[in-house]
């Protein structure tokens, strides 16, 4: 099959002659397997540890829990710090293949440990908001400093619930009845501050590839939080405006940035929110109307899609 | 034979080839670009996002015309609706073919895979709409079973292929659950001597010039016959089938299927190894998971959460030592990630687009004539997100 290959790609015989020398040694690479292997590990592991501490809860002594959970996070931020590169604002090799996973596990350890205390001791009491505000800081920076993009959604997750809780009022809270609009609202802005840091760290060239980790939080949370106003809480002619710009921001994103994902997503989020904002406001028609609808506007769409190409700009800037 | 223009498929594999060939600094962006000239592939295959997006699109389109149609109350009788199948699915076909595929020149676009699917299942549930009520899965799957493989060979499909293996495998074992008291024994034997033929089978076919287009069905199948091999005589298959259906609760020489059960892991690991084959080294993982469930089923000897703690350290562990042992011992394995086997980084070239012969183009490492030790660093894709 290989000679077929050689034969029709026409190549010099000194290039085919390196091709095949290559195809006949090229070793045999163990890497992603070995990489999962390590994820499994420390996934079981972090699941295992803390399906232990709920289970002992009262039999195991308190502190010799806590003393061994906080021995694994600390021996693993400790052998992150032995090995660590220097800093960096670009991307950085990680030192050693197992820094990402020791790092990692840490981070989950940290977590469980954190758990533990609130729930055994109820450290933090009722402040909810400083028990996800410690993770958030220790993740955000310990993401930046050893340039780990799974920290860094680690990170995106706490800072997410921190500002979630910290706007809500607390007795809305305690009561379990979640004020919808204080929760979309507070959505919205979340993933608009996402895309804002996004940004500004292109601009002042800081970790500029944790941009596609910050937008891909920004445009979910975002665009589910319009969508979320839209419907639940029936405020079209607020959310739908809202969406719109969102949709317009990450289709100016996709086309200056040449990027396929934020195409697709902000088409799929806006067909949605149109086709709710006609639904919810031409109700009453026959049923042809709305097969008529999706008829055209999927050929509208579909039209727009297969044009990708020209809709992108070539060169991004 | 096939729908697609061959000249262009071959076109496709080639330019494919090259550009992992240049990723190794095997070839220079000259040499790339000059073959991409000479080559030229017209298809039009756009990135996998907006595959997705089209599809979606294409599915909603296509139900709609369809619910338009049916407003006319042709679905009244059962004879209506398999016609309005058939109708429908004809329909497709000649859209697919002489419009999506010959004048748009499309190819795994979104557009022509979902127009395959709704034609086919639209045709095969017409046609089932008019049975008879005494026909059972086994005549439904024999009337699917054509459509389904046809679909494959003309439209290279993957999905089509994949549905074919169940739907084939599935009508050898409701035939043989039909025998009578031989059944028990004959089920996991035959599902095994399926599978392991068939995985032969597209071994073989994989490496035959003239059906070189219809590599990557092969693959599919091949990867499909490992899991199916392994569920065919796993103890846990094995005894719940025996329960349900023959109210078996234990199953006749289940010695055989509790050693089949943790020798085929082993089995697959070595030769894995051995043919340096991917696919078998990849659902071994999946078999060991599914051996330590099964044994864990049957004998609590540990609670879960210290099985999870020991297990998880232990595979850490041994992933830590195989790393530095490849690392030190460079040969017939390696620990440096390839080119080809790299999985997310394709996913995450799909997000930007590929500019491999622009003036940004990626700068070509110096060729490798040593391998093993150092960093790979294989030049990836270039540009942001």
């Amino acid at each position: 099959m290989l000679e077929h290959w050689l034969e029709q790609a026409a190549l010099s015989p000194e290039a085919a002659e390196k091709i095949r020398r290559f195809e006949s040694q090229k070793p045999f690479s163990l890497h992603w397997e070995l990489k999962t292997l390590l994820y499994l590990g420390v996934l079981l592991l972090n699941a295992g540890l803390g399906y232990l501490i709920y289970d002992n809860i009262d039999h195991i002594g308190h502190m010799a829990i806590i003393a061994f959970i906080g021995v694994i996070s600390a021996a693993c931020f400790w052998y992150a710090f032995k090995h660590r590169k220097p800093f960096s604002t670009g991307p950085i090799v990680s030192a050693t293949p197992y820094f990402d996973y020791v790092l990692l596990l840490g981070c989950l350890m940290f977590l469980v440990m954190e758990g533990y205390l609130q729930y055994q001791y109820q450290l933090f009491g009722e402040r909810y908001g400083l028990a996800t505000f410690i993770p958030m800081v220790l993740f955000m920076v310990l993401a930046y400093v050893f340039d780990h993009r799974g920290v860094l959604s680690l990170g995106i997750t706490a800072l997410a619930s921190w500002v979630g809780i910290t706007l809500t009022p607390q007795d809305l809270l305690t009561k379990n009845d979640f004020n919808s609009h204080t929760i979309t609202n507070t959505g919205i802005a979340f993933g608009a501050l996402l895309c804002t840091v996004t940004f500004v760290s292109e601009r002042l060239d800081i970790k500029k590839h944790f941009s596609l980790t910050y937008l891909n939080f920004g445009v979910h949370i975002g665009m589910v939080s319009c969508l979320a106003g839209m419907i639940a809480l029936d405020l079209s002619l607020i959310y739908f405006p809202m969406l719109c710009l969102a949709v317009g921001f990450f289709l100016w994103y996709a086309r200056t940035r040449a990027s396929f994902y934020f195409l697709t997503v902000a088409v799929l989020y806006g067909y949605v929110g149109i086709t709710y904002l006609i639904f919810s406001t031409a109700n009453g028609y026959d049923i042809e109307f709305y097969l008529f609808y999706f008829l055209f506007s999927c050929i509208g769409v579909i039209l727009f899609l297969t044009n990708y190409k020209r809709f992108i700009k070539k060169v991004a800037p | 034979m096939i729908a697609y223009n061959r000249e262009w498929l071959d076109a496709l594999r080639i330019s494919d080839t090259a550009y992992s060939w240049h990723k190794n600094g095997l070839l220079t962006a000259d040499e790339l670009e000059a073959l991409e000239v000479q080559k030229p592939v017209p298809f039009y295959s756009p990135n996998l996002f907006i595959r997705i997006g089209l599809g979606i699109f294409c599915l909603i389109l296509m139900y709609a015309a369809m619910g338009l149609f049916a407003l006319t109350g042709m679905l009244d009788s059962e004879a209506g609706l398999t016609a309005f199948g058939i109708f429908w699915a004809v329909v497709w076909i000649i859209l697919l073919e002489l419009w999506i595929i010959r004048s748009l020149r499309h190819y795994g676009s979104g557009l022509d895979d979902m127009m395959l699917y709704v034609a086919t299942t639209t045709l095969i549930g017409g046609l089932y709409a008019s049975f008879p009520s005494w026909a059972g899965p086994l005549t439904y799957c024999w009337v699917a079973l054509p459509f389904l493989v046809a679909g494959s060979i003309r439209y290279l499909d993957r999905l089509m292929v994949a549905a074919a293996f169940g739907c084939s495998l599935l009508i050898l074992l409701l035939t043989i659950y039909e025998i009578p008291k031989l059944a028990l024994y004959l089920l996991p034997f035959s599902g095994m001597a399926f599978t392991a033929a068939v995985w032969w089978g597209s071994r073989w076919a994989q490496k035959r010039l003239a059906w070189r287009h219809w590599h990557g069905l092969f693959v599919i199948l091949e990867l499909l016959c490992l899991p199916a091999f392994y569920a065919s005589g796993n103890y846990w298959v094995v005894q719940q089938a025996g329960l349900s259906w023959f109210n078996l609760p234990q199953p006749p020489i289940s010695w055989f299927f509790w050693s089949f059960t943790f020798g085929v892991p082993v089995l697959y690991i070595l030769m894995g190894l051995r043919l340096r084959d991917r696919l078998l080294l990849d659902t071994s993982i999946f078999t060991v998971a599914a051996a330590v469930f099964t044994f864990r089923f049957y004998h609590h000897v540990l609670p879960l959460a210290w099985a999870c703690t020991i297990i998880g350290a232990f595979v850490f562990v041994a992933a830590y030592f195989f790393i530095s042992y490849l690392r030190k011992n460079p040969g017939a394995f390696t620990y440096e990630s390839s080119a080809e086997a790299d999985l997310l980084q394709e996913i995450e070239e799909q997000l930007i687009e590929q500019l491999i012969v622009a003036p940004s183009a990626p700068k070509p490492e110096a060729p490798k004539e040593t391998f093993g030790g150092g960093d790979f660093g294989g030049g990836g894709a270039g540009g942001e997100y």
